[in-house]
């Protein structure tokens, strides 16, 4: 009512009604703090990194990976960390690694980052012997399904346009039949149910995903029986760097982003140190 | 129009269903052969849908101005359409088409930029949200904000070093009551899928009757 007098409010009120630019300038300025001056503290290794880990390093020389790889530019911070550092593990070890782009900006972010951040040929391996490149094609679940069954069926040419019966890594492998183990970056929570279901359950192939950080829980079910390991976001993503001696961007993106969380934590904490004084204070009354 | 509209769907629906369950639960090749096939097809079908979905937007934002004939919905109207047209005429204008620097120059400084801003606008409204609405007014909530917090905490380098138990901690919240509540999501969402799975192979299914 507008003809009322404002009553004073009492501490819990304000603490709990804080104005969110409050939130947003803290939590900037947290974020910006590591990004200019590194914190370069130890980070420990979770079970589901070294077994992400472990399921690529304990491979067979000469085993084919197959990496179903959806970046996107607007999660590079929680993305690149984890797979620049497994495409580094990867080459770094006598295998056969197939690259297929499953969303849109997929194939540009490779043409970005394989090559520059990541170059094959700086470990030795040769494109179409060594690694493969089969650009894009939106395989959801039921193009995946597709694909592992019969990977002409919908790439014919590699992105450069060969065929793929001339490329010598792909001559035998058409299907899941050869495919080692599959290495899935998504981006969807769910989207881990369309490995579980369209290649670990029919044909028992050896899997390991990554994922954003909040995508994280959702994965764990899984691991360790139907999925080897997991890296969800930039957090684990340095975790990877770390065991596999591959230091990269990890630190200082999840360092950011994780500072940047603090502000929030801090807040949660302020919301309900206001819920309970309020709860209590009511009952004093 | 009818059968075309309702009929004729839910027979291909049933069809491609059918086809699907007996290639995952028969031993016979034919049945795979064809999933083979079928499941091509939803590669070229997502393709040409992102033409489909070029021509909703079209359609969407044509009726919005219609309705709104302001300067503002005017700019809006037309700015999608303007970087549509570019990122279209560039992408096909240069040698090597998308990995032309030129293509490059845009996704890098236009798309990556617009991308990873809405990504960081999503995160200052989920905080304010987060704020807002997580208070510990119940045990569940009380369990939610404390797992939470030390999953996060646990990620930070810096709490670990200070405090080195928040590692197996959230590690066993991570792997343990995590995974409990995480299966029994998917055993609860795998049989409700299995239901409305059963419901369009029967054409019962709301969505498809009413479209």
């Amino acid at each position: 009512m507008s003809g009322n007098k404002k009553e004073p409010r009492i501490i819990w009120e304000k603490l709990g009604d804080l104005d969110y630019r409050w939130l947003y300038g803290l939590s900037i300025i947290l974020m910006v703090i590591p990004i200019i001056q590194p914190i370069g503290l130890p980070t420990q290794v979770g079970e589901a990194t070294k077994g992400f880990y472990n399921a690529i390093v304990n491979l067979p020389p000469g085993s084919v990976v197959c990496v179903l790889f959806s970046g996107s530019a607007g999660y590079a911070d929680e993305q690149e960390a984890g797979f620049v550092a497994t495409w580094k593990v990867l080459f770094e070890h006598n295998l056969k690694v197939i690259f297929v782009s499953t969303a849109v900006d997929s194939e540009i972010i490779l043409n970005n980052e394989l090559g520059k951040m990541v170059n094959p040929e700086s470990y030795g391996k040769k494109y179409g012997i060594d690694y493969v490149r089969l650009g894009y094609a939106p395989l959801d679940e039921v193009g995946q399904a597709s694909f592992a069954q019969n990977i002409r069926g919908i790439f014919a040419k590699d992105v450069y346009g060969t065929p793929l019966d001339e490329i010598p890594l792909m001559k035998d492998i058409n299907n899941y039949q050869k495919i080692d183990l599959l290495y899935f970056q998504y981006l969807s929570c769910t989207d881990i149910e369309w490995v579980i279901r369209q290649w670990v359950v029919p044909y028992g192939t050896k899997a390991i995903v990554s994922c954003t950080t909040a995508c994280g829980p959702m994965a764990a079910p899984y691991y360790p029986k139907q999925i080897q390991g997991f890296i969800a976001g930039s957090g684990q993503g340095t975790e990877l760097e770390i065991l596999s001696k591959n230091p990269g961007r990890g630190a200082v993106l999840s360092d950011s982003k994780n500072f940047g969380i603090l502000g929030l934590l801090l807040f949660i904490v302020f919301g309900n140190i206001s819920y309970f004084g309020k709860k209590f204070g009511k009952r004093g009354e | 129009m009818s059968f075309f509209r309702y009929q004729l769907p839910t027979i291909i629906v049933t069809t491609c269903g059918i086809i699907m369950l007996l290639a995952f639960f028969t031993p016979f090749d034919i049945f795979t052969t064809i999933k083979a096939n079928l499941t091509q097809w939803m590669v070229v079908i997502a393709s040409t849908s992102i033409w489909l979905g070029f021509l909703y937007m079209c359609n969407a934002q044509y009726h919005m101005l219609k309705r709104n004939p302001t300067r503002s919905q005017k700019i809006l109207f037309v700015t999608p359409f303007a970087f549509f047209l570019l990122f279209f005429i560039v992408g096909i204008s240069f040698p090597k088409d998308t990995n032309s620097p030129q293509y490059l120059w845009l996704f890098n400084n236009i798309y990556s930029q617009v991308s990873m801003t809405i990504t960081g606008v999503m995160f200052f409204t989920l905080s304010s949200a987060a704020y807002r609405t997580f208070r510990a007014s119940s045990i569940d909530s009380l369990a939610l904000i404390l797992g939470g917090l030390i999953y996060t905490l646990r990620l930070i380098p810096m709490f670990p070093y200070f405090i080195p138990w928040l590692v197996p901690v959230g590690e066993w919240l991570l792997l343990v009551p995590n995974v409990g509540g995480g299966r029994g999501a998917v055993i609860a969402a795998a049989l409700a899928a299995m239901a409305v799975g059963l419901r369009t192979l029967w054409g019962r299914e709301v969505v498809l009757k009413e479209g």
